[in-house]
């Protein structure tokens, strides 16, 4: 009951999720997938779709177990305060490393493609001041954030639709060209793209109508399936299968070819606004750390661990010079820890609550 | 940082510091007329204005005594319907001691503080030998205006009559249109020295009771001397005084008050004030004139969106157009850059020291037209055309499409209805401005998303801001960019929480029947 005061709507909570499942790995993510499975990728993201629905479906599941309180809320209630406290401590962790690896990368992006003269730092100085100003509210303002968001960026994957007029719909043929060993092995980064549905784990309690809580994860992964089904069958197409694998970011590279008569460039523009989309990955996931944070100290207001946690990550930034390939390493780092727990420690909990209600029913008769 | 969200009272002073508070407030006027005339004489020493008229009441022949305040009052009330009578009829019949006069509001009080008041309010006090309380008459009439025209929200099709000085005026042109009993009024006064009163008009069966008292308890808190208009009252019970955005509506137009109280929302009339006070605001309300429903909606919905065009371009195109001179030039297409090449030839200025002295020019010309006589006025128009439009271009100093470009932003920002919203869009610009310049696109990116970010936090009276764009409320999108026929609104929008959601039938059947 302790958190009805701040409430999302459906809508938000949708957009919510979808927000942080979209955003930096969109730019790599044609690239990766044709270097593992040519133009057969696309298979792999839906292999990869109904992973993470999967996922999604069992976290709700676990979450209607105890529907008025966090997963740390969850955890205390069945298994004591300690191991609760280890869960808020591990939560806090996971998303500060996530949320942190996207915020530098979201940085080294704008370096590398727009302002390739200021310091890294800076950027991402300057970024901290909205990420502040949003964060430091409470979950209500983040939905808004990220439903506001949604409807502001999302016409830009109307641009995609220009590269389309020379596209090579060959590219796609012949369907499963050599097996379905590339394509399972490209669904392996394909569930790494669709991270993000695990910040449920905090919206569920917020959720006004709670019945619809598995609509609507379905929904939101369905709605990034679609982004990146659209992002990805134009990329293969405009491009030949071993031009795109050249492009380090093809997602940007596409735009190059889009012109107006009274602009050019558009992927400066198109990156200037993809902040906003990243945006909506990163401030959730720094939401969910300093909630953890909030919650594995006790206290009731997080604002201050948004400050530490923002000079955290700038003085991480500062002494330890970063680039795309650190971030690639530590990213990988951080998707075998969600392997575990965006997907192993749900299913484990399910099964345990499912055994302990069943047991506990059976002592009751 | 800069936006405390809490709203906080400002209580600097304790009230004893500015008056005297002796244990006056609670004394009780003698039964001596005497003595009571000295005491007034004590009380409003070095009041030349003061007036106390000694005579006999003819129908009790006593000895009596009127006060006043010789510039509040109006003196053919007192000549004619107070002291007539008292000097001149004799009621024999009336045994029981009480005066007649022919004043419809008359009150009968016994302590000084209530008699000081209202000698101060306008009203004159009637003391009477051996009576221990006074006969107050509400002889008020001061200087006013007569009801002109709306001067700053002129309108086409809208009502003629603006507000006045004159609070009971005011409520009276609320009244008009709004001719309902659950139409109730709260009257609060404000003000140690000021008395001012506040009169809070809302529909009892429509408006939101919670949002009802928010503003009274906010009200409440204030403790100053004097208030002097409907703004300053705004700036002390706002919910976010470090916001660039005005958060309570101020309006001089009656027909708009009206509406807004018929949608769910408090008026607040500020007595001396021209202006009455509208809350909960939303974002989108600045955005409407009432002009809007004079006109057909297609027509109406074209302006309101030319109005939100406005407002974007008001607060980004000069920081757009830094950032791409400065920053991305290369997004230019080639004919483009190079007309715009030619026309910043000579000039020696990064662009945003460029833009910085034509928008400070253009506003210093905006505010000199504002408070000079209309006769020098003209002069500032024609100097500051001249300057602007050719003799700095020739000089070199600023480049034809800086010209053009600052002439399109104050065009665009003159377009907002709402003066308190035109101003803050007016200055937002400078801090965008600011960060294209040292970022380009990205500095523009990160300013609207800090301004995102204090917009959706924003609260008036504790009800969003953002309502209906954030949070997002569809049903409510019918009077936003595009106004629906009126026939088609049936309910009140969300963002006023008003109790009655309903407030008309669809009376207009579907398709073309006759």
């Amino acid at each position: 009951m302790k958190y009805t005061q701040n409430q999302i709507t459906f809508m938000q909570y949708i957009f919510l999720i979808h927000g942080v499942q979209v955003g930096v790995g969109l730019l790599t993510l044609p690239r990766e997938l044709a270097e593992k499975a040519g133009t057969d990728g696309w298979m792999a993201l839906i292999i990869g779709w109904l992973f993470s629905t999967l996922a999604s479906l069992i976290i709700i599941q676990v979450m209607k177990n105890y529907p008025n309180g966090t997963i740390i809320d969850l955890v205390t209630h069945y298994f004591g305060k300690w191991v609760g406290k280890i869960s808020a401590f591990i939560f806090a962790l996971y998303f500060a490393f996530l949320g942190s690896i996207v915020f530098i990368r979201e940085g080294l992006f704008i370096q590398f493609w727009v302002l390739p003269q200021t310091s890294l730092f800076i950027l991402l100085f300057l970024l901290s001041i909205p990420s502040y100003l949003i964060v430091r509210n409470n979950i209500t303002i983040l939905g808004r954030y990220a439903e506001l968001m949604f409807f502001i960026t999302t016409w830009m994957i109307f641009f995609y639709f220009t590269p389309l007029k020379e596209a090579h719909w060959l590219h796609l043929l012949p369907l499963i060209k050599e097996g379905w060993e590339p394509i399972l092995t490209a669904a392996k980064t394909t569930i790494f793209s669709f991270l993000g549905f695990e910040i449920a784990f905090f919206l569920y309690p917020f959720l006004q109508e709670k019945q619809k809580a598995s609509i609507g994860i379905v929904i939101a992964n369905s709605l990034t399936l679609a982004v990146f089904l659209i992002v990805i069958i134009v990329a293969f197409t405009f491009y030949s299968p071993d031009e795109i694998t050249q492009y380090k970011e093809p997602t940007i590279n596409l735009l190059k070819i889009v012109e107006f008569k009274f602009l050019e460039r558009l992927e400066i523009v198109f990156l200037s606004l993809y902040i906003f989309v990243i945006s909506t990955t990163v401030l959730p996931l720094f939401f969910a750390t300093v909630f953890s944070a909030s919650q594995l100290f006790g206290k009731q207001d997080h604002g201050k661990y948004v400050v530490w946690l923002l000079l955290l990550n700038l003085v991480f930034v500062f002494f330890i010079p970063q680039s795309f390939e650190r971030n690639r390493q530590f990213q990988n780092v951080g998707e075998h820890f969600s392997l575990i727990l965006v997907y192993a420690f749900p299913l484990c909990l399910w099964v345990y609550l499912w055994v302990y209600s069943r047991m506990k029913r059976g002592l009751l008769k | 940082m800069l936006f405390f969200r809490k709203y906080r009272v400002k209580k600097k002073h304790q009230s004893s510091f500015r008056i005297e508070n002796n244990d006056f407030s609670k004394k009780i006027i003698s039964s001596l007329l005497l003595e009571n005339i000295a005491e007034i004489q004590n009380l409003f020493s070095e009041t030349p204005d003061l007036v106390v008229k000694n005579f006999v009441i003819k129908q009790t022949n006593s000895p009596a005594a009127l006060v006043y305040l010789s510039g509040l009052t109006d003196t053919k009330t007192i000549n004619n319907h107070i002291l007539s009578p008292l000097l001149f009829e004799a009621d024999k019949e009336k045994k029981d001691f009480e005066v007649q006069v022919s004043v419809g509001d008359v009150k009968e009080k016994n302590t000084w503080q209530e008699i000081e008041s209202a000698i101060l309010q306008g009203n004159s006090v009637l003391f009477i030998d051996k009576e221990n309380k006074a006969s107050i008459f509400d002889t008020q009439g001061w200087p006013q205006r007569g009801i002109e025209d709306t001067t700053i929200e002129s309108s086409l099709r809208g009502e003629h009559l603006g507000f006045t000085e004159t609070g009971s005026t005011n409520i009276a042109l609320i009244r008009r249109h709004i001719q309902n009993r659950e139409l109730k009024m709260k009257e609060i006064t404000v003000g140690v020295r000021g008395n001012l009163k506040l009169t809070i008009m809302y529909l009892a069966d429509v408006a939101n009771p919670e949002v009802l008292k928010e503003l009274v308890n906010r009200i409440n808190k204030l403790d100053v001397d004097s208030i002097l208009n409907a703004a300053s009252l705004a700036e002390y019970i706002e919910d976010n005084p470090y916001s660039p955005f005005p958060q309570l509506f101020l309006t001089e137009r009656p027909d708009f008050a009206a509406a807004e109280i018929l949608q769910g929302r408090i008026v607040t009339i500020v007595d001396r004030s021209p202006n009455v006070l509208i809350g909960p605001a939303t974002f989108e309300t600045f955005f409407k004139s009432m002009d809007d429903y004079g006109a057909r909606w297609l027509v109406a919905s074209f302006i309101r969106l030319m109005r939100y065009f406005g407002f974007i371009a008001a607060i980004f195109l000069p920081a757009t157009y830094i950032a791409v001179i400065a920053f991305h030039f290369e997004i230019i297409p080639l004919k483009l850059l190079l007309s715009i090449g030619a026309s910043r030839e000579r000039v020696p200025f990064p662009p945003f020291i460029e833009a910085i002295v034509m928008e400070i020019t253009l506003e210093m010309l905006r505010e000199a037209g504002i408070r000079l006589p209309a006769k020098i006025g003209q002069t500032v128009g024609i100097v500051g055309g001249i300057v602007i439009g050719q003799a700095a271009v020739e000089a070199g100093i600023v480049s034809n499409i800086m010209v053009i470009v600052v002439a399109l932003t104050a065009i665009a920002s003159f377009i907002i209805p709402n003066y308190d919203m035109g101003a803050a869009i007016r200055m937002l610009r400078f801090p965008m401005m600011f960060a294209a310049s040292l970022f380009g696109f990205i500095g523009l990116a990160v300013g609207l998303m800090t301004l995102i970010a204090h917009f959706i936090a924003l609260e008036s009276l504790g009800t969003p801001y953002g309502s209906p764009i954030a949070p997002l409320r569809f049903p409510d999108w019918k009077d936003l960019f595009i106004r629906f026929p009126e026939w088609s609104i049936v309910k009140r929008p969300e963002s006023t929480r008003a109790i009655q959601r309903l407030k008309a039938k669809s009376n207009r059947s579907e398709g073309d029947e006759h």
